[in-house]
């Protein structure tokens, strides 16, 4: 097709060919085309197939309103050809289609339509029963339009930016543009977003005149230079929006273009006030075969020529609405178009100045007339006119009907930031009204026409935004305001009117292939709300989010509603307001985790590091996944855990202890100097949230740890739980300021005495102590005598940049023993095998001090300190129907561990296992778990229930804890 | 033997051309290629600490004042003074030397506690804000402020102690576990800028320009 050239309109570079494949040929075209440009100058009129009845489908919006031309690019399905650039090399192919677009063997579902009444699917295939699910197969076999491999991997980088903005103005058209050059003109930060991938919104591609010597798309981009001058505009292009929400948080994706450096990004933007001037988009025109490849709106085919140098066809017939509908007539026909006749759906009301244009250029005009039915079988071949009441009728041959029924604005920003949306009967617009403080409207969308209003009530709106932002703007508002009632105000829009048709194929939503004979099926079986109407018959619910049944469907329901309130109601909105790639949503994403000072080392150890919680920690050092190696070395010899994630916290002042009071369940004012004290936290229920170690730095001064888990939200608790008694302490996090190991196994000591300079002999340095040493001279450590794992133990805390070095250090001196890492897997059957619980392992959120064995640490006769869950715990402790922790042994020691999370059952589930696993050091499998009161007695028998069992469960035996080291010599040796 | 090192979170993928022994530090003082700017520079081991004092004003554990409101800084000699809230500073030491530890307890050394970066130069706002929520490029405080929230959904606190335009410097502080994934985070989101790793040299006159600007200023 030849493309006309030199129109000053033009958004295309003749000068560079792009050439791209479409169902297995080469289509060539030029740079600036859109997918759908390039093809429709290629001569393709049918790009799809419809979703239910695969009815031919073609360009029809440009602004992809539909799905019409959604196709496959590069194997990724449903991209809307029409706001997608070619880019050289691009695969495109047809989708919905078996065969080709022209030849589809799927297109005799629509001669089965009358099968497929509205809602079919929740009345017919259900009786018998039996046939719905044979049914629902199929059904889900020709539903959906593009199909996703799962192979299919999504090129390109997806990022995102969270630019910040004293306004933003969502629609870059006059309107939007004068907003923002009123507020940029006040030093504000201003951000303008366009969906489109240039400014001017509908003035880009007119050449009606603005004032004399002044033609519309030059006053486009008059206003569009003087923008990318300001530079305190930001100007997002090709940037839909597609969520509003309080607090003026937008949010928007932006496609990349070649230059960029990512495909598609996520902009959220925080702004003190919005401006939305996202003007109107085209109301459909009801009528027979309204979806017929050749039918398309004005803006698509007036766009169509003057963005992109393309004729829509050879002849066309007008059936409009607008005055914009007779401009673009008189402007195409002078482009070349044969223009049959302009029928309007007014049959008065239009600019009186047109007419007369039409009549010059010898196009006849029919006012009061509509289209009533388009010819044809795959593509428009004639159309039917008819006057409003149906009597007179007249055909005219053409490949090109340009239909449109008036305009609609584009309230989805609005509607989604809270604003209502009534009916208004002068313009036949839902207007917005309540909109949001901080929240303006302008140009178009308010029913506006007059080039010179739409522009002040743009600049009016950057007013009020400036205001929003506490300038003093007052008077200059109000000159504007009143200078903008002097300009005409909103214009009279057409009325909503059906051609006097059956309706059988009259589509009121083309996505879901919803006619109006199925609205009017729903309302028969007695929906009267629109909402629901939309539910059963699903228009609206396509790809194009409600855009091209946004308005009629209302209407249309409204209109032939039998109830009184005949008062329209749009259906609800909600984000995205444009579909959106996930991976855009997901953007960047870059994954953050903690790793500990020691990390890079634990992986040149052979570390199989996993993630837990946010740190990366090595589960074990061997293949063996038991970590068997690693547990014996530290009940034999020595072994090094990296306990760097720890919590580590600081707290003093004259009301630490009270505050440590509050929070622990023990008596803190027992915690002193060179001793470690153990304690727990419980929350308000009771219920054991924390556990750790203290001590006493200095008067009024304690260090103190907790569990990894709780190490982020320690500081706040204690904030929290002691915010009213104005108490004077202060704490500080020093979970990351210091590295732990955990120097663990009979040959600990040993190891020890080699670095540090002091001694470490059980009577200078005994079980449950707290030293301060320096190893080497130089690096000072925090050590503690701890038991965790059951052995001789020392948890020496280290400033973190000095971590690597000690490890060394350690590894060197333990080098004659052998000493070697353990990691999680060994440290958890370890303390296993000593009865030692994990708090998240051994216990759950309803789990209370009392329920795993340690209502012990309660002290109940604190007298100052309301200690947080005493009242609970006081509740709860004999409360027998709670569930038990318990040891237990496998009854058939050669059986294996039953898996984590196993349930208890007798009956039914009465607990469950928390942790079991191989002991090697008792030769049998033992492990923890959480049953019911009356299980909890010793040599009670426990049956496990696994997922494959198969009926046979494994039988276990409560047996008393701790399994190994009952009495605690190890740890104290 | 094994060496007393201590050692910065932060290990950035390119070859040092230069480093400096400052106590148990190894501290590059320029990487190759360290480019025009943008740059990324690790001060993990300049000295910090938190200071709290339910009445903060009164503290000096340096002869430097601590600003009056929460957000603000002072950067006085080297010393940046970070208001964090009514009771809490954070002081960073941002000279290449290492000050005597102060011995008053209402001090708690932190150097360890977290990851220091410099990041610096054209266009550091444009990387910020593919990072950040945070409003960096609000006109209305005067550096240096201080901004705490999440960067990279990471728990940050951010002084903004430069900035024309797009152009600056911030300073950020995060967990010190955290300081290798956010170096990442920030090098990549940069790589459409340019930005690359940069050593003390690079900092330090970074920071006369900070120093002078704010003498010129007051």
């Amino acid at each position: 097709m030849k493309r006309l050239a030199g129109l000053p309109t033009l958004r295309v570079n003749s000068a560079r060919a792009v050439s791209i494949e479409y169902d297995g040929k080469r289509f060539h075209g030029v740079e600036g085309d859109t997918v759908a440009t390039l093809l429709y100058a290629n001569g393709t009129r049918i790009f799809s197939r419809s979703l239910k009845y695969h009815r031919p489908r073609g360009l029809y919006s440009l602004d992809g309103q539909s799905s019409n031309t959604y196709v496959d690019v590069d194997d990724i399905p449903n991209v809307c050809a029409e706001n997608t650039f070619v880019g050289n090399g691009m695969r495109v192919e047809p989708q919905n289609v078996l065969g080709t677009p022209e030849h589809d063997w799927m297109a005799f579902m629509d001669k089965l339509s009358w099968a497929m009444p509205a809602g079919f699917y929740y009345t017919i295939f259900h009786k018998p029963a039996r046939l719905w699910p044979i049914a629902v197969r199929h059904i889900r076999k020709t539903a959906g339009l593009g199909s996703l491999s799962p192979d299919v991997e999504l090129r390109g980088r997806f990022d995102q930016i969270y630019p910040a903005a004293d306004v933003c103005i969502i629609g870059a058209g006059p309107a939007g543009m004068s907003a923002a050059l009123a507020a940029a003109a006040q030093k504000l930060r201003v951000i303008l977003l366009e969906s489109r991938p240039w400014l001017g919104g509908y003035f880009d591609y007119r050449t009606r005149n603005h004032k004399p010597g002044m033609p519309l798309y030059l006053r486009g981009r008059q206003l569009a230079d003087q923008l990318e001058q300001a530079p305190n505009i930001r100007i997002f292009k090709h940037t839909a929006v597609i969520g509003c929400y309080s607090n003026n948080l937008i949010t928007a994706f932006q496609r990349g273009s070649e230059a960029d450096c990512f495909a598609e990004r996520y902009v959220q933007i925080r702004a003190e006030s919005v401006v939305v001037a996202t003007g109107c988009i085209e109301r459909p025109l009801l009528f027979e075969n309204n979806d017929r490849p050749g039918i398309m709106q004005i803006g698509c085919a007036h766009r169509l020529a003057r963005t992109w140098g393309v004729l829509a066809g050879e002849q066309a017939v007008f059936s409009i609405g607008h005055d914009l509908g007779i401009e673009a007539a008189i402007d195409l026909h002078d482009l070349g178009l044969s223009i049959a006749c302009v029928a309007d759906v007014r049959e008065d009301g239009c600019d009186p100045a047109l007419p007369p244009q039409l009549e010059a250029r010898n196009i006849p005009f029919y006012p009061g007339w509509v289209a009533a039915k388009a010819h044809g079988r795959k593509v428009l071949k004639k159309v039917t006119l008819t006057n409003l009441s149906g009597v007179c009728k007249q055909q005219f041959d053409c490949d090109t009907l340009v239909a449109s029924a008036g305009l609609t604005p584009v309230t989805g920003p609005l509607a989604l930031a809270g604003a209502r949306l009534e009916y208004d009967a002068h313009t036949g617009y839902f207007l917005p009204t309540g909109i949001p403080q901080k929240m303006h409207a302008a140009g178009r969308m308010l029913g506006l026409e007059d080039p010179t209003a739409i522009e002040l009530s743009g600049r009016l709106a950057g007013l009020r935004a400036v205001a929003d932002c506490g300038m003093a703007v007052g008077a200059t508002i109000s000159g504007v305001e009143e200078e903008l009632a002097k300009l005409p105000g909103p214009a009279r829009g057409s009325k909503f009117v059906v051609a006097p048709v059956e309706g059988k194929k009259t589509f009121v939503c083309f996505d879901e292939d919803v006619t109006i004979q199925n609205i009017d099926q729903a309302m028969r079986l007695g929906f009267d709300v629109t909402e629901l109407i939309k539910r059963f018959t699903s228009a609206g619910t396509g790809p194009g989010q409600g855009g091209i049944a946004g308005h009629n469907l209302p209407l249309y329901v409204a209109l032939t509603h039998r109830s009184p309130d005949l008062h329209p109601r749009p259906t609800t909105v909600r984000p995205p307001l444009v579909p959106t790639l996930l991976a855009t949503y997901a953007g960047t994403n870059h994954p953050m985790s903690k790793r500990t000072p020691v990390h890079a080392s634990q992986v040149a150890a052979g570390g199989v590091m996993e993630r837990l919680q946010p740190w990366q920690r090595a589960r074990r050092f061997c293949a063996d996944t038991t970590a068997r190696a690693e547990i014996e070395n530290v009940r034999t010899n020595v072994g090094m855990l990296d306990a760097s994630t720890l919590g580590k916290f600081r707290i003093f002042g004259p009301d630490a202890l009270k505050a440590l009071q509050r929070v622990y369940v023990s008596d803190m004012a027992r915690v002193s100097t060179g001793r470690m004290y153990y304690s727990a936290m419980c929350n308000e229920d009771g219920c054991v949230i924390d556990d750790g170690v203290a001590t006493q730095i200095a008067e009024n001064d304690y260090y103190f740890t907790t569990s990894t888990g709780r190490a982020g939200e320690t500081s706040e608790w204690i904030r929290y739980h002691t915010r009213y008694d104005r108490w004077d302490f202060h704490i500080i996090n020093l979970t990351d300021a210091y590295g732990v190991i955990n120097l663990a196994g009979p040959n600990a000591r040993k190891v020890l005495e080699k670095v540090v300079d002091g001694a470490v002999s059980n009577e200078a340095f005994p079980f449950l102590g707290f030293r301060e040493f320096m190893v080497h001279g130089a690096i000072p450590v925090r050590a503690m005598r701890l038991g965790f794992v059951g052995e001789l133990s020392f948890e020496l805390h280290v400033p973190s940049s000095y971590m690597q070095s000690l490890w060394d250090i350690l590894e060197e001196a333990g080098e004659e023993f052998a000493i070697w890492n353990f990691g999680l897997e060994a440290q958890n059957t370890l303390r296993l095998e000593k009865g030692h619980v994990i708090l998240g392992s051994e216990s759950e959120q309803r789990t209370t001090l009392h329920d795993i064995g340690l209502g012990f640490f309660w002290h109940r006769d604190k007298l100052e300190a309301q200690t947080v869950g005493a009242v609970a715990l006081k509740q709860t402790e004999n409360d027998t129907s709670r569930l038990k922790l318990v040891g237990f042994k496998m009854e058939e020691p050669a059986a294996r561990a039953p898996r984590d999370g196993s349930p208890i059952v007798a009956e039914r589930i009465r607990g469950y296992v928390c942790t079991a696993r191989y002991s090697y050091a008792l030769k049998e499998p033992v492990g923890m778990a959480l049953v019911e009161g009356y299980l909890a007695k010793n040599a009670t028998r426990l049956t496990i229930f696994e997922d494959d069992c198969k009926g046979e469960l494994m039988k276990a035996k409560v047996v008393p804890m701790p399994f190994y080291d009952p009495t605690g010599k190890r740890m104290r040796m | 033997m094994a060496t007393i090192e201590r050692r910065s979170p932060v290990a950035f993928p390119v070859r040092a051309v230069r480093s400096t022994k400052i106590g148990h530090w190894t501290v590059v003082q320029q990487y190759t290629n360290e480019g025009e700017g943008p740059w990324l520079i690790d001060l993990s081991h300049h000295p910090r600490w938190d200071l709290q004092d339910a009445d903060i004003r009164r503290c000096k554990p340096f002869p430097v004042n601590v600003p009056v409101d929460p957000g603000t800084c002072t950067l006085d000699r080297g010393l940046l003074v970070n208001r964090m809230n009514r009771t809490q500073c954070s002081i960073w030491h941002l000279l290449g030397d290492t000050p005597q530890p102060p011995a008053d307890p209402v001090c708690t050394e932190t150097t360890d506690a977290t990851a220091l970066m410099a990041l610096a130069g054209g266009k550091v706002f444009a990387i910020t804000e593919k990072l950040t929520n945070l409003d960096l490029t609000d006109p209305g405080p005067k550096p240096p402020f201080l901004l705490q929230g999440p960067f990279c959904h990471v728990a940050c606190q951010l002084v903004i102690a430069q900035r024309r335009d797009l152009d600056g410097t911030l300073l950020l502080a995060c967990s010190r576990g955290y300081g290798q994934d956010m170096a990442h985070a920030i090098l990549q989101a940069g790589e459409e800028f340019d930005l690359r790793p940069a050593g003390e040299d690079q900092w330090r006159n970074l920071l006369k320009q900070i120093q002078n600007e704010r003498s010129e200023r007051f």
